[in-house]
């Protein structure tokens, strides 16, 4: 069903409502997102630009008492992988490598940049190419070979910090 | 044969379609958009596909996508349902290409009926009056003035490829008449991506009555009553009732008749619906085939019995058809299109989330709907929300199940047509069946001109 709308107007947020809003940026093409409510700063920001956390929350002492969990994602944790996902952009059959026996275009770990081929997505018999858009390494491949992927499906994790 | 449907299409009708599967035994595969990610077709069908981005010529309109996904399921057949692909020659063509059962009329059906033109001249042979006017596509608004001039006013300007009103307008006076012309050409450009029109009589004052039509692609037809759509705004259908108020059953049977030997004689196979208008003489013309389900088309099964849309997947399986003898007509059923759009501000597309809903039930109460207390309407697709239909032994009885289920429908968080269904169901002209095509541009119009007095 629905994500449940963050309520903007009250001035305390639960956990549960502060993950979920990290869910919906991280799903949306929002890059940076900042919300000042009464007694509370939230800043999101998903390419760092500036600091190098990739979620930086700022809650009021009162909640984080409560949830001493969210303590990981404070401003104090340690710089994090910079982790771009590579998705799908069109429903099909993913395929590894160029032909069955060949070798796959690419492993966990290779190093990648803009324009070297990631993978195929076959539609229609047509065999689409999918090329790399960052810089990086290949930090997951979250599909097997010969799985079918939708639209907008993450295909590779790539890790552009280690570039 | 096939297992598994993969339903190209979203909404209700999607809905609807899993509905039939799911009585039928077979598997159905939803596809959606990523602005459809909450919907409820996604919900209930045993497997979901996103195929694109919100535009729906990157996703429902979009053949790779719908081939790829019903591939990737596995699926044996796609079911179009109705609007998108749905009379799309070329999509039926590479479903069957691929190996794909197509739920409908075949290709070249759907194109020899979906074109206007030729489809008027298949019925002409076929012995159907239809209305005079132009044969074929004009070309320059100076030839169609020349055209115009020798049909004689008044004349309709319409789009080849057209449906659902758009590049169409009414021709009364000779008066700008050529950028009249080219206005309904950018129109029918921007809506089908086609801009051929093409002129015919304009009937006035008619009535919009159409016969279902359901065959077996092997040259047996059967008719399934009409359904009267004369309540339109714009050329969009907003309630549609059958039996009409002024039909017989010596025309019914001379309509139907005219019509299940037409579609007979080009192979149809699947349900159809062919539209005629009908004068106040009772002289009725063929317009166009719906090469497809149509929105509408509870009502018939609800004065009927048929599950049309079973009967589409049946006849897809290869079921045999049942004779006409076992069409029987029982009661009247009428059917108003809840659309979120604001009545009172011309009608103005109302996308957002409903807070609240309540939807009417009761005796003789069906509702065809996608929509759920939390889902939030999309800007980008159509903006029907539910189909409300009121069966009733009599007309008098399906009238007051309606104007009950209108006061009981609750959709908060929108604007939406029940105002104005409600108002209609009590304006003596329409509780008359005394009514015309053009009758409801005409109240609001009379509407407007008290509320400026007032």
């Amino acid at each position: 069903m629905a994500v449940s709308r963050p309520k903007v107007e009250k001035s305390r947020f639960d956990l549960q409502e502060i993950k979920k809003l990290i869910e919906l940026i991280e799903r949306s093409p929002i890059t940076e997102f900042e919300l000042v409510a009464k007694d509370l700063r939230v800043r999101i920001s998903k390419n760092g630009s500036g600091a190098p956390a990739v979620h930086e929350v700022v809650v009021p002492a009162a909640v984080l008492q409560t949830a001493p969990a969210l303590a990981v994602a404070a401003p104090a944790a340690e710089p994090q992988k910079q982790l771009y996902e590579f998705k799908s952009p069109m429903v099909g059959t993913f395929y590894r490598s160029p032909s069955p026996d060949a070798d796959p275009y690419v492993r966990t770990g290779d190093s990648v940049e803009p324009g070297k081929v990631l993978c195929i997505v076959e539609a229609m018999k047509l065999m689409n190419e999918l090329e790399c858009e960052v810089r990086g390494r290949i930090a997951e491949i979250l599909v097997e070979n010969t799985q079918p992927v939708e639209f907008g499906q993450v295909l590779f994790r790539i890790d552009t910090s280690a570039a | 044969m096939f297992e598994k449907v993969l339903i190209a299409n979203r909404g209700e009708i999607a809905l609807r379609i899993i509905r039939a599967c799911r009585e039928l035994g077979l598997k159905s595969v939803a596809v959606h958009s990523t602005a459809d990610r909450d919907a409820l077709h996604v919900k209930f069908a045993d497997e979901s596909v996103c195929i694109g981005p919100p535009s729906a010529s990157e996703s429902y309109l979009l053949p790779k996508a719908l081939i790829a996904a019903a591939e990737i399921t596995d699926a044996g057949a796609v079911h179009p349902g109705y609007g998108f692909l749905a009379e799309n020659a070329d999509f039926a063509q590479i479903c069957l290409d691929h190996n794909l059962v197509w739920i409908g009329p075949s290709p070249r059906v759907i194109e020899k009926m979906g074109d206007k033109a030729e489809a008027k001249r298949t019925m002409q042979a076929a012995g159907c009056p239809v209305i005079p006017g132009w044969d074929g596509p004009v070309g320059s608004a100076s030839d169609g003035r020349k055209a115009a001039e020798e049909i004689g006013l008044p004349v309709m300007i319409k789009a080849v490829a057209g449906g659902g009103g758009r590049g169409m307008r009414l021709i009364t006076r000779w008066e700008n008449f050529e950028s009249t012309f080219e206005m309904a050409r950018a129109e029918a450009e921007a809506a089908f991506n086609n801009g051929d029109l093409y002129l015919e009589k304009a009937i006035i004052e008619p009535r919009h009555i159409e016969i279902q039509l359901l065959g077996d692609g092997l040259g047996h037809c059967i008719h399934l009553g009409e359904r009267d759509c004369t309540t339109q705004r714009r050329h969009q259908k907003l309630i549609e009732e059958t039996p009409s108020p002024v039909m017989t059953a010596e025309l019914r049977q001379r309509m139907g008749k005219i019509a299940a030997q037409a579609a007979a004689a080009v192979g149809y196979a699947s349900a159809g619906t062919m539209e005629f208008l009908v004068d106040r003489d009772f002289n009725f013309y063929f317009m166009e085939m719906n090469t497809r389900i149509q929105v509408e088309h509870p009502i018939t099964e609800q004065v009927t019995g048929f599950d049309l849309v079973k009967q589409q997947l049946r006849v897809a399986l290869g079921d045999p058809l049942p004779d006409q003898g076992k069409v029987r007509l029982r009661g009247h059923a009428i059917e108003c299109r809840i659309n979120a759009e604001d009545p009172a501000r011309s009608f103005l597309p109302s996308p957002g989330t409903i807070l609240a809903l309540h939807v009417p039930g009761g005796p003789g109460i069906r509702v065809d709907t996608h929509i759920y207390q939390g889902y939030t309407i999309p800007p980008y697709y159509d903006s029907l929300i539910a189909k409300l239909i009121a069966y009733g032994n009599d007309r008098s009885e399906a009238l007051a199940r309606m104007r009950r289920a209108l006061d009981e429908f609750v959709v908060e968080g929108v604007r939406t047509t029940i105002p104005f269904h409600r108002t209609v169901l009590d304006n003596p002209r329409f509780v008359a069946g005394q009514i015309h095509t053009q009758w409801v541009e005409e109240l609001m119009e009379q509407d407007a001109a008290k509320s400026a007095a007032a």
